[in-house]
């Protein structure tokens, strides 16, 4: 009988849901205290449906199961508050009562709400990146000691809702590990939180977004950790806020309570801005990232006037990156009210001024969704752009260039002028690329003039497509991440029966003056070698990272096949006296032989030496077979290059030397002075200190 | 009739026992000492047998007597030289007066609940400091991070954390179990047999016997505690700046719990139903956690307690006593700030002087000043920018900076000296900066120019008259300390 019933229910034509809702605070939990917000504190996360467990009837099911904590593919909530030593139950999203109420209610005293909201945040984040990248995302890979095993695959990101006790809330490289501070308030609202209240940072949506984005980004670009001049900490910061920022204005229910306080003339709205403003003020510190957007003046959010002179003298990361995000929500701004203008003409008859009263809600509900839409617009070319962005030493005007690239590459008509808004909120501010005098869309576009190169480059550049060609057929219908990952390793490495891209490149190109010019970097197995017959380290380190199959479509239908990957490489140069003297194997290459002991030597020794970072990002067109775009930051000299002469761009070491020895420890905060020595992105915590005030 | 006494000349000591404060004033009517002041006697660091040669000089140098000790503050660099040399202060050094700000009034219930408070703080460095040696010792730290790339770095970076950390708890206190500095027990037990003055911010000192026509002037410690939490201003205020986060409640509480296991419902975030308390359920959990070593949270949360020393420093920097030492007729100033730090020096321009003589304010103090004893050894929050060195625009200004990079703490070298106020000084000063030791100093950050040599630069600019009259008056010839003579008339 009872497998008759069994047969019979699983039979049913019932689908597996594309959705998991969870309830979650749209804000943060001070939000619910105050009565204006109360209503829209609360929202409803619509996150990918992870299957409860492995399901047995479809053993092609790659998806990872959802176990308590919650546990899926992607995260791994663990619960244990070590200040106290003690584990709270993790939360079962399966459980039937959960399942029906769309989760725990939010709630501050409940940590199993704790664990719903931020893996509901985390997963939200997650899906926003993966439908604007085109594939899956995977986290930055373990670093070992280990000579056979360089890096490890990292299946899920952990995450500590209660890790510490201190307003303070970081990524943590080294453990791939979000941690998240509790502290007894002390606010400057005593009417919103009560004084001696907890404050919890994962309970926020910004914050929980804003971390989860530092921890993608690493993963998709591991060495922007290694600060090389001051946009690097800065960028990661302005990025992850970027996020945090367009994400919340993806939620319509927010806005709709906003819009519909509308009154009067309309060109002089600007409650969008009040409302990013509102966002940063609920989430205290972080907050300083959105003081450049704007400020509010007896109750009007008035525009923040942008200064050219910020960008030159503003050093401290936060602060630095709030230049950055300013210019992108001006941006943002400017696309909205273009969106919208049509619609304000019919509402007021023209006048562009509204009747007296509540505005009707189906305007409002229009217009909120209106907002919606251009946020997530904005939001999917911010993080698009990313793909086309060098893999080292990024700055703002690196980024500009990639937007701009990246949207052009998809949507080929600005019909609604996005990237003309972009440029403009940028030259604004002053933020101009190396090398570029002039802003314009043409000017900042990459591209590659593949006919000037000769036929022995092309030849070899279509070998390298080929070979690529290969490897899409190969990661093409993968879903499984750890699958990508050891694919796309072997394709860079090597295996027993194929060279990688790693060797197929330094071997194709050795001596191609032409493909250093191209890339920057150093394609010349004999740089700096001894020439007196014995050998001597090697003074580069070479990489090639994060190759990866995007595929996207965009909103022309039109799609788009492209493989990218990056290539790394740093040069140990003991430079004084704007000199290079000396060269020297820099630490941890890839193919480590005997390294010298330079970390253990006194510090004064090692204060002229360092090392120089280059990179490169190449992007192939599948469709064409051709090499797109190559975004560089050189390591190398292009003039002399022409000459056939290999110099290193004494320009970008001299940079980098500066700001490594100069301007980073005079913008160390007082924290990273006293205790500690080096700002290492990959072991210091780097997110920590910035966080910390 | 013999002409009125009037002080004529001032002696400065500065004892050279490492970078700490200890200092002799000896105010004179020509060759006659009418008066003698020690200001503080402490180092970072030394045995007593290092330390005692330094404070029999003192005692020779002052006669066994002096008019007035000053302690401005209880950090180990002010005072340690009270425990080392206790015995030579009890026995050889008549004491006639005491002086101290008025938080050290500990029979003022205020201050004592506010002391308590702090003492807590200052224990929880220790607390703090010992759990993470502790943490550090353990083999589940070795092999959390024993696979990774960085081990080498990583353990680096925690040693040093663990033994700044340390420093800033010797720093406060000398033992782990009672709070407090035992050179600040000597002074005020032993030495006072309760004869302390303590000085609120705004008094003005005059008509004292033995220093004729001299004014001295309370500038700190303020007397808003929101105040003394401020250790810096914005830029331009301040050479660097810094926020206040209060939160230290339930870091103190979770420090208590690791030492003793003390079980305070406080310190609790969530009622206890929500905890795993199933023996079983928690083998599930806890293997969750410790699956996967490398990325366990044992020690992070210490590094909390790295912000608590940070505050608890700057706050009791900011406790110092703070005296200007004003010659009327001359104009002149000799400033002892003893380490007060940005939210300090902010606070003497708010205050308003009841002086019938005269109307004057802070800003004229500043100007006047003709002798400036360095705040904090030249780290960068010792010296106001605007708010202090800036305004110190006398043509003979001169300061004196207790650094010695051979007895120093080991966190304390990347904020001391600061460049930018070494160039400030040198600039104020045309070169009249005296440093206890410039051993191992550099002016640039690639350790080329050596800042002896940057101040004798700086010192050749002067003109000839006004370097010799300088020159004339320094003396470094004797092994103890460093002797430079403020003239007054």
């Amino acid at each position: 009988m009872v497998s008759d019933i069994k047969s019979i229910m699983s039979s049913t034509n019932s689908e597996k849901p594309a959705y998991r809702k969870l309830k979650g605070y749209a804000f943060d939990p001070s939000l619910s205290l105050l009565i204006e917000t109360v209503d829209i504190n609360k929202i409803i996360y619509k996150i990918p449906w992870e299957e409860p467990k492995e399901d047995s009837s479809n053993p092609m099911s790659r998806n990872g199961p959802l176990r308590p904590g919650p546990i899926g593919e992607y995260i791994e909530v663990i619960d244990f508050d070590p200040t106290i030593k003690k584990f709270y139950t993790p939360v079962d999203l399966n459980d039937p009562y959960l399942l029906a109420t769309d989760g725990f209610d939010p709630s501050e005293s409940n940590p199993q709400f704790h664990q719903q909201m931020v893996y509901a945040v985390a997963m939200t984040t997650i899906k926003n990146f993966e439908k604007a990248l085109g594939r899956k995302i995977l986290w930055a890979p373990r670093l070992l000691d280990d000579p056979n095993e360089y890096e490890r695959y990292v299946p899920r990101l952990r995450i500590y809702p209660h890790a510490f006790r201190d307003a303070n809330a970081y990524y943590s490289p080294l453990k791939k590990a979000l941690l998240f501070g509790y502290f007894a308030s002390t606010p400057m609202n005593s009417a919103i939180s009560m004084p001696g209240s907890l404050v919890f940072t994962c309970l926020s949506h910004d914050i929980i977004a804003h971390e989860m984005t530092h921890a993608i980004l690493d993963g998709l670009h591991r060495n922007y950790i290694r600060p090389t001049n001051p946009d690097v900490l800065a960028f990661h910061e302005a990025f992850a806020d970027i996020v945090a920022l367009f994400q919340h204005f993806t939620f319509p229910e927010v806005l709709k309570h906003q819009i519909a306080k509308t009154r009067g003339d309309l060109s002089k709205q600007n409650l969008l801005g009040e409302l990013a403003v509102q966002f940063g003020t609920a989430i205290g510190r972080y907050g300083s990232l959105r003081d450049a957007i704007g400020k509010i003046k007896d109750g009007v959010w008035v525009p923040q006037k942008p200064d050219p002179s910020d960008y030159r003298n503003t050093l401290e990361p936060h602060d630095r990156g709030s230049i950055l995000v300013a210019a992108i929500f001006e941006g943002f701004l400017s696309i909205y009210k273009s969106r919208i203008a049509d619609l304000l003409r019919i509402a007021t008859g023209g006048s562009g001024i509204l009747p007296e009263g509540d505005i009707h809600p189906d305007l409002v509900t229009r217009l909120a969704n209106e907002a919606s839409k251009t946020a997530k617009h904005v939001l999917s070319m911010c993080i698009r752009a990313i793909d086309f962005c060098p893999p080292v030493d990024i700055t703002f005007g690196d980024y500009l260039r990639a937007l701009i690239t990246a949207d052009f590459d998809l949507v080929s008509d600005d019909s609604h002028y996005y990237r003309l808004a972009f440029i403009d909120a940028f030259r604004r501010r002053g933020i101009y690329p190396d090398g570029i005098r002039t802003l314009s869309e043409d000017s900042l576009r990459h591209r590659i003039n593949l006919k000037a190169l000769n036929t022995n480059t092309n030849d070899m550049i279509s070998v390298i497509s080929k070979f690529l060609e290969k490897y899409r057929t190969e990661v093409m219908n993968v879903t499984d991440r750890h699958a990508i990952y050891k694919i796309s390793r072997s394709f860079i490495g090597g295996s027993s029966n194929t060279k990688g891209l790693h060797k197929s490149l330094s071997e194709k190109f050795d001596n191609s003056f032409e493909f250093e010019k191209l890339t920057g970097l150093i394609f010349n197995s004999d740089f700096q070698q001894d020439k007196k017959g014995y050998t001597k380290d090697k003074p580069i380190s070479y990489q090639v990272l994060n190759l990866r199959l995007v595929s996207r479509v965009g909103p022309d239908g039109n799609q788009t096949n492209q493989i990218i990957f990056s290539m790394v490489q740093r040069v140990g140069v003991i430079y004084q006296n704007g000199e290079i003297k000396e060269y020297y194997k820099p630490a941890r290459s890839r193919d480590n032989s005997t390294d010298s002991a330079y970390e253990k030597s006194d510090k004064k020794a090692t204060k002229n030496r360092f090392e120089v970072v280059g990179g490169c990002t190449l992007i192939f067109d599948l469709d064409t077979l051709n090499l797109k775009y190559a975004i560089s930051k050189p390591l190398l000299n292009a003039a002399q290059l022409d000459k056939r002469k290999r110099e290193l761009n004494m320009d970008r070491v001299r940079k980098q030397f500066e700001y490594q020895t100069e301007v980073l420890p005079a913008s160390m905060s007082e924290f990273n002075l006293y205790f500690e020595e080096a700002f290492d992105g990959h072991f210091g915590e780097p997110f920590a200190l910035l966080h910390k005030h | 009739m013999p002409a009125a006494a009037e002080i004529t000349k001032v002696v400065v000591h500065m004892y050279k026992m490492g970078t700490g404060d200890c200092f002799v004033l000896k105010f004179h009517d020509g060759n006659k000492i009418l008066f003698k002041i020690l200001i503080d006697c402490g180092c970072w660091s030394g045995s007593k047998a290092e330390l005692i040669p330094y404070i029999e000089k003192l005692k020779d140098d002052v006669k066994g007597h002096v008019n007035v000790l000053i302690v401005t503050h209880e950090h180990k660099d002010h005072v340690y030289g009270f425990e080392a040399g206790s015995e030579i202060f009890l026995e050889h050094i008549a004491v006639d007066q005491i002086w101290m700000g008025w938080t050290e009034e500990d029979s003022d219930p205020e201050v004592k609940r506010w002391k308590e408070k702090y003492a807590e703080r200052t224990m929880a460095i220790a607390k703090a400091a010992q759990e993470v040696r502790n943490r550090l010792d353990s083999p589940g730290y070795v092999s959390q991070y024993k696979d990774s790339q960085f081990k080498d770095e990583i353990f680096q970076l925690h040693t040093h954390f663990k033994d700044v950390l340390g420093e800033f708890a010797d720093l406060h206190a000398s033992d782990t179990v009672k709070p407090g500095l035992k050179g600040m027990t000597v002074v005020k037990e032993d030495i006072a047999k309760n004869n302390i003055q303590y000085f609120k911010p705004g008094t003005i000192m005059k008509d004292i016997e033995g220093l004729p026509g001299v004014k001295i002037f309370v500038l700190g410690p303020p007397l808003l505690y929101d105040t003394v939490r401020t250790e810096s201003g914005g830029p331009g205020e301040s050479y660097d700046h810094n926020k206040d986060i209060d939160a230290d409640e339930l870091l103190l509480g979770a420090l208590n719990f690791h030492e003793n296991g003390n079980m305070d419902e406080k310190i609790f975030p969530f009622d206890s139903t929500y905890e795993v308390s199933d023996k079983d359920r928690l083998k599930i959990v806890e293997t969750a956690y410790k699956s996967e070593e490398w990325r366990g949270i044992d020690f992070d949360w210490l590094m909390s307690s790295g912000s608590l020393a940070l505050r608890m420093n700057s706050l009791t920097n900011n406790l110092s006593l703070a005296l200007a030492f004003q010659f009327p007729e001359e104009r002149k100033v000799m400033l002892f700030p003893g380490d007060a730090e940005f939210g300090s020096w902010s606070s003497w321009h708010d205050i308003e002087w009841e002086d019938e003589d005269e109307t004057i304010d802070t800003k004229d103090l500043l100007n006047q000043t003709v002798f400036y004893k360095v705040a904090h050894h030249l780290s960068h929050n010792g010296t106001a920018q605007s708010l202090g060195l800036k305004l110190m625009t006398h043509k003979d200004l001169a300061a004196m900076a207790t650094l010695d990079y051979s007895i120093i703490s080991s966190g304390w070298k990347s904020t001391m000296p600061n460049r930018l106020i070494i160039k400030d000084l040198l600039a104020q000063t045309k070169g009249r900066l005296m440093i206890m030791n410039t051993d191992n100093l550099f002016y640039d950050l690639d350790d080329q120019i050596p800042l002896a040599k940057k101040i004798e630069d700086s010192r050749k600019k002067m003109k000839a008259a006004d370097h010799k009259k300088f020159l004339d008056s320094l003396d470094n010839s004797d092994e103890h300390f460093m002797e430079y003579v403020v003239k007054i008339k």
